[in-house]
C-alpha cells in the first residue's frame, strides 16, 4: 500500500508507517479512505509473497489492480507498477497487469517497461527516504483531506 | 457527537437485551440507549454486576462514578482494544526529558491563564472593573516564561487562579459567597459549584484521552499518577473558565440555581440531587454547543474540542510538531 499512500499523501504515508492509530469512531474513518475492491466480481485469487506482499491475480495470469475512483488512478496505477517491478525484480516472473475500476467497464492493461521500472525505483527510493524521517512532511490541504482518517488528527493543529 | 448519560436515582443498572436498564427502587424502569453513549455519569447510589460491565465494555462506554465529597469518585473504563506501546513510549520520553516536560507542563498554565482571562474580559466589558485582574493574568503569563521547572510553572497557575478566582465574588448575585477556592468537601455554594463541575470536566477529558491510546496517568504539569488520572487534570485545566465557570455564572445569576440547591452538613455544602439534575443538564448543553473550527473548517461542539485536544498532544509526542494548548479564539 505503501506506493499508493506515495502518490496520495507523503503524510498520510509517514503516519501509516508509524502505524499511528487514529480513533476507529471518527466519522472519516468510518466513510473509508479507499473504497473496499471487494466488491469487484471478477474470478481472482490472492498470493501473498515473501509475507509482505498481497496480490491479486486473474484467471489468464494478470496482475489486478482495481482503481478505486477517477482520481486516484496515478496511485493505484504505481502501486499495480510496483507488484510487476517486484515479480519481475525480486521473484523473477514476468507479468502483466491490468488496471480496472468497478463500476466502468474499462480496463487499462499495464506493463513494466523500462520507464515504468525507473518510475518504481524513484518511488521506493521516495518511500524509503519519507518514512525514515523524524517528522512528517507538513500537512497540505489536498483534495482527498476531507476524506482521510487522519483528517482531524492532521489539521486540529 | 456521542453522549453522556446521567442517572441520579438509586437503584440497579442492568443489561436487558441490547440496552442498558435502570430499575429503582420503587421499581420503575428506565431504559438507557448506549449504541452512541459515549459514558454514563453514575450520580445515585447503584448496583450492577459484571454482566453489564462486560456490556458497557462491548459498546466502549465508560461509567463515571460521581460521590459525595469533592463528588468524582471514579471510572471503570472499557478496555477498548486499541492500546499503543508506541504512543505510550514517547509519552513518556517527553516526560523523561526535563525541557520537553517543562514546555508542555507551561503549554498547559499559558492556555489555561489565556481561558481565565478571556473570562476576565468578558465581565470586564459588562460593567466590572477587571483591568488589574487582567493585568495580573498578563504578569503572570510574562513569569511563566520564566518558570525554570514544573513546579515554578505550577506555582504561576496556582497565583493567575487566585487572582481569577477574585472576581467571583464581584459577578455573582447576594446570597452566593465564594472567598475563595475550597475542596474536599467544598464548604460553600460555590466552591461546591466549582468542584462538581471542574468534576464533569474532568470526567470528560478522560473519555476524550480514551479515544485516543494515550496513558491517562502520564502527565506533565501533574505528577504522574499522583491522583487520579493526571493526564486528564493537564487537559481539563484549559477548560475549566470555558465549560464550568461561565455555566455557574449563567446559572446563578439568572436564577437558575438557587441556594435551596444546596445541602450543608458539618463543614462540607452540596448540591442537592435536583440541583445536580440541574447543573448537569446545562452542562451537557454547553458541551454540545459548537464553534466554527478554524482548521477543520467546519463546527465542532464544545465536546469534541477535548477529544481535539487529545489529538494536538498526541500528534506533537508521535511527530514532534508544536503542540499548542486550547486558546479560546471567539
Ligand atoms: S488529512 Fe490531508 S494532509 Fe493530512 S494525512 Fe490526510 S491527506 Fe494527508
Amino acid at each position: 500500500m505503501m506506493m499508493q499512500y506515495y502518490e496520495v499523501c507523503e503524510r498520510e504515508l509517514w503516519f501509516l508507517s508509524r502505524n499511528i492509530e487514529i480513533d476507529r469512531e471518527n466519522p472519516a474513518v468510518v466513510r473509508g479512505t479507499h473504497v473496499d475492491d471487494e466488491t469487484y466480481e471478477e474470478k481472482r485469487r490472492n498470493f501473498s509473497i515473501d509475507g509482505t506482499i498481497s496480490l491479486d491475480v486473474l484467471d489468464d495470469g494478470q496482475v489486478l489492480e482495481v482503481k478505486p475512483s477517477s482520481s486516484l488512478v496515478e496511485p493505484a496505477k504505481l502501486q499495480l507498477l510496483y507488484y510487476l517491478w517486484y515479480l519481475d525484480r525480486v521473484v523473477g516472473v514476468e507479468k502483466s497487469g491490468v488496471l480496472a475500476h468497478p463500476t466502468e467497464r474499462k480496463r487499462e492493461s499495464v506493463e513494466l517497461t523500462d520507464e515504468n521500472a525507473a518510475r518504481v525505483e524513484d518511488a521506493i527510493r521516495g518511500v524509503h527516504e519519507i518514512v525514515t524521517r523524524e517528522s512528517p512532511p507538513p500537512a497540505e490541504e489536498k483534495p482527498f483531506c476531507e476524506s482521510c482518517a487522519y483528517y482531524d488528527f492532521c489539521w486540529s493543529c | 457527537m456521542d453522549r453522556n448519560y446521567h442517572v441520579f436515582s438509586d437503584g440497579r443498572l442492568e443489561r436487558n437485551n441490547d440496552t442498558v436498564r435502570l430499575v429503582t427502587e420503587d421499581g420503575e424502569k428506565k431504559y438507557l440507549p448506549v449504541e452512541n453513549a459515549e459514558a454514563l455519569f453514575v450520580h445515585g447510589q447503584v448496583d450492577y454486576n459484571t454482566r453489564l460491565m462486560s456490556f458497557l465494555d462491548d459498546h466502549g462506554v465508560a461509567m463515571h462514578v460521581f460521590g459525595w465529597g469533592d463528588y468524582y469518585s471514579g471510572s471503570i473504563m472499557p478496555k477498548r482494544g486499541q492500546t499503543s506501546g508506541q504512543t505510550l513510549v514517547e509519552q513518556v520520553r517527553a516526560y523523561d526529558d526535563p525541557e520537553r516536560r517543562l514546555g508542555l507542563a507551561r503549554k498547559f498554565v499559558a492556555g489555561s491563564i489565556h481561558n481565565m482571562r478571556t473570562n476576565v474580559k468578558y465581565y470586564d466589558n459588562r460593567g466590572h472593573d477587571f483591568a488589574s485582574i487582567v493585568e495580573t493574568l498578563e504578569d503572570c503569563r510574562g513569569n511563566l516564561d520564566e518558570a525554570d521547572d514544573v513546579d515554578e510553572a505550577m506555582g504561576v497557575e496556582a497565583t493567575a487562579r487566585r487572582a481569577y478566582y477574585s472576581i467571583f465574588d464581584a459577578i455573582l448575585p447576594e446570597g452566593f459567597v465564594f472567598g475563595g477556592r475550597q475542596y474536599n468537601p467544598p464548604n460553600n455554594e460555590v466552591n461546591s459549584l466549582i468542584s462538581f463541575g471542574n468534576s464533569l470536566v474532568y470526567a470528560n477529558v478522560v473519555s476524550a484521552i480514551r479515544a485516543t491510546a494515550l496513558d491517562p496517568a502520564v502527565s506533565y504539569l501533574h505528577e504522574p499518577g499522583e491522583r487520579r488520572y493526571s493526564l486528564a487534570l493537564d487537559i481539563a485545566e484549559l477548560f475549566k473558565p470555558l465549560l464550568t465557570d461561565r455555566l455557574i455564572f449563567r446559572l446563578v445569576n439568572r436564577g437558575q440555581l438557587s441556594t435551596d440547591e444546596f445541602e450543608t452538613e458539618l463543614n462540607s455544602c452540596l448540591l442537592t440531587e435536583s440541583g445536580r439534575k440541574t447543573f448537569s443538564k446545562a452542562f451537557e448543553e454547553t458541551l454540545e454547543e459548537t464553534v466554527e473550527h478554524p482548521n477543520l473548517k467546519r463546527k465542532v461542539s464544545y465536546q469534541y474540542l477535548l477529544r481535539l485536544e487529545a489529538y494536538k498532544l498526541k500528534k506533537h509526542l508521535l511527530t514532534g510538531e508544536n503542540y499548542e494548548p486550547f486558546e479560546r479564539w471567539w
